[in-house]
């Protein structure tokens, strides 16, 4: 898949996570798209493509967000890069192990999100965000990401061994 | 008498016998073989008519079916208008009770300089984070907004200006974990730090031990600190955690601001806020 495509398809899913799904909250958190689709793409494509797509879907979400420009592109590159490393036939087969993948990335991202947003010189209450916000959060990506794994695996499937363009 | 001449004699002879029924019509001789002869054609003539009227119904119903059609599409059509246009009357109608609302704010608060801004949708200004609370705004530099400028309704406190850039800003939520107001509680005079909470709740902090706070109790920024005005409503008291060993007492607050319907905000431009930390210690 070229870059010119996953610009655009990347800025559509942060434009969306900024204004439609903030209102499809559960327990008092919603879903985080980006971070979903950015892990479970790095699982199905490895380092290079989970890196690539966590960078510009970083950058995506930071043109929306409040927090320090910057905040997101780091947390999500890295977790591109993690779930890229991760990408073995064991995770990628059963729906359990993305799941629980998704769990710990969403865990990571929020906490180097937070340290970001720290660094800036922002107040953080991290126990409250641990308990109120990130945990309830890293279940429901969880619980959703069978559904955006799945999707992504047509697409995976139908580029084949294709490297990205870049 | 020839047949010729029967023949030329028939219109005569009619034209006799109607001057004859006449005559016999008008001095009431006739009247009751016209009433028998009446009586026996009524039905004929009630047949007659009701066929009559049956094709005549039944053509006229046809135009009627496609004059109707015709009108039906015609109403339709302007039902369709007129639904569009209720909607947008209900629209200009909340905006104007909205902005009402606003100026009756900016109108008793006149101290205050005050800017309207729309937030850019409702939809378009929320952070795309659970864990930070910002809206988007649609006036920026432009239109004299600056960093730091507090940001109200007519119900209360809603943030302040943390960024801005040309034709937009995003304003940082009272209720976001990192944002502390200096506060004051209306009837005793208590005063704390208001300070959003995690999951978007108000908890009023670092309250004296002997301060009275009590559950309903208003409470309203305290001007210190310099960075909000006075007197602006954050919310109502809605429980108190007092406990003896400790300093202070806290209570937790209940926005009067709507912070997930919020469409239009009013940008307080004319007060200059202190420059300063924004961690709650250095507010404290």
């Amino acid at each position: 898949m070229t870059i010119y495509l996953v610009i655009p398809l990347l800025l559509a899913i942060a434009l969306l996570q900024a204004t439609i799904v903030p209102h499809l909250a559960i327990w008092g958190v919603f879903p985080d798209l980006p971070l979903i689709i950015v892990a479970s793409w790095g699982l199905l494509r490895g380092p290079r493509e989970g890196l690539t797509w966590g960078f510009v879907a970083g950058i995506a979400v930071d043109l929306f967000a409040g927090a320090p420009f910057g905040a997101a592109t780091l947390s999500l590159t890295v977790i591109g890069l993690l779930s890229g490393l991760g990408a073995t036939s064991a995770l990628r087969a059963r729906l359990i192990l993305p799941m629980a993948f998704v769990f710990l990335a969403t865990v990571l991202y929020d906490m180097l999100f937070l340290l970001m947003v720290l660094i800036s010189g922002q107040f953080v209450p991290w126990v409250e965000n641990l308990l109120r916000i990130i945990l309830p959060s890293a279940v429901l990506n969880a619980l959703l990401t069978p559904v955006f794994i799945e999707l992504l695996r047509i697409i995976h499937q139908r580029l084949g061994r294709e490297e990205m363009e870049l | 008498m020839s047949r010729d001449r029967l023949q030329n004699l028939i219109p005569v002879l009619l034209i006799v016998a109607a001057l004859v029924g006449f005559v016999l019509h008008q001095t009431g001789v006739l009247a009751p073989v016209e009433g028998l002869l009446v009586r026996v054609t009524v039905p004929f003539q009630e047949g007659a008519t009701a066929i009559t009227t049956w094709f005549g119904e039944l053509g006229q119903t046809a135009r009627d079916l496609r004059d109707l059609r015709q009108r039906n599409e015609a109403l339709e059509e302007e039902n369709a208008g007129l639904l569009l246009e209720l909607v947008r009357l209900k629209e200009v109608e909340a905006e104007a009770v909205l902005m009402r609302d606003l100026l009756n704010f900016a109108q008793a608060n006149p101290s205050f300089d005050i800017l309207g801004a729309h937030v850019v949708g409702r939809v378009i200004g929320r952070d795309p984070s659970n864990l930070q609370r910002y809206i988007t705004l649609d006036v920026g530099l432009e239109e004299g907004i600056a960093e730091n400028m507090p940001v109200v309704t007519d119900r209360g406190l809603v943030g302040r200006v943390r960024e801005v850039g040309p034709g937009w800003s995003r304003v940082l939520l009272t209720i976001d974990a990192s944002s502390s107001v200096s506060a004051l509680t209306q009837s005793t005079r208590a005063s704390g730090i208001v300070q959003g909470q995690a999951d978007g709740s108000l908890l009023m902090h670092s309250i004296l031990q002997n301060d009275t706070v009590s559950v309903g109790d208003t409470v309203f920024t305290s001007g210190l600190g310099g960075n909000f005005p006075r007197q602006i409503p954050i919310g109502q008291i809605t429980g108190v955690d007092r406990q003896d060993w400790e300093l202070y007492q806290s209570a937790t607050v209940q926005p009067t601001v709507d912070f997930e319907h919020l469409e239009a905000v009013l940008v307080i431009t004319g007060f200059e806020p202190i420059e300063e930390d924004t961690s709650p210690e250095a507010e404290e």
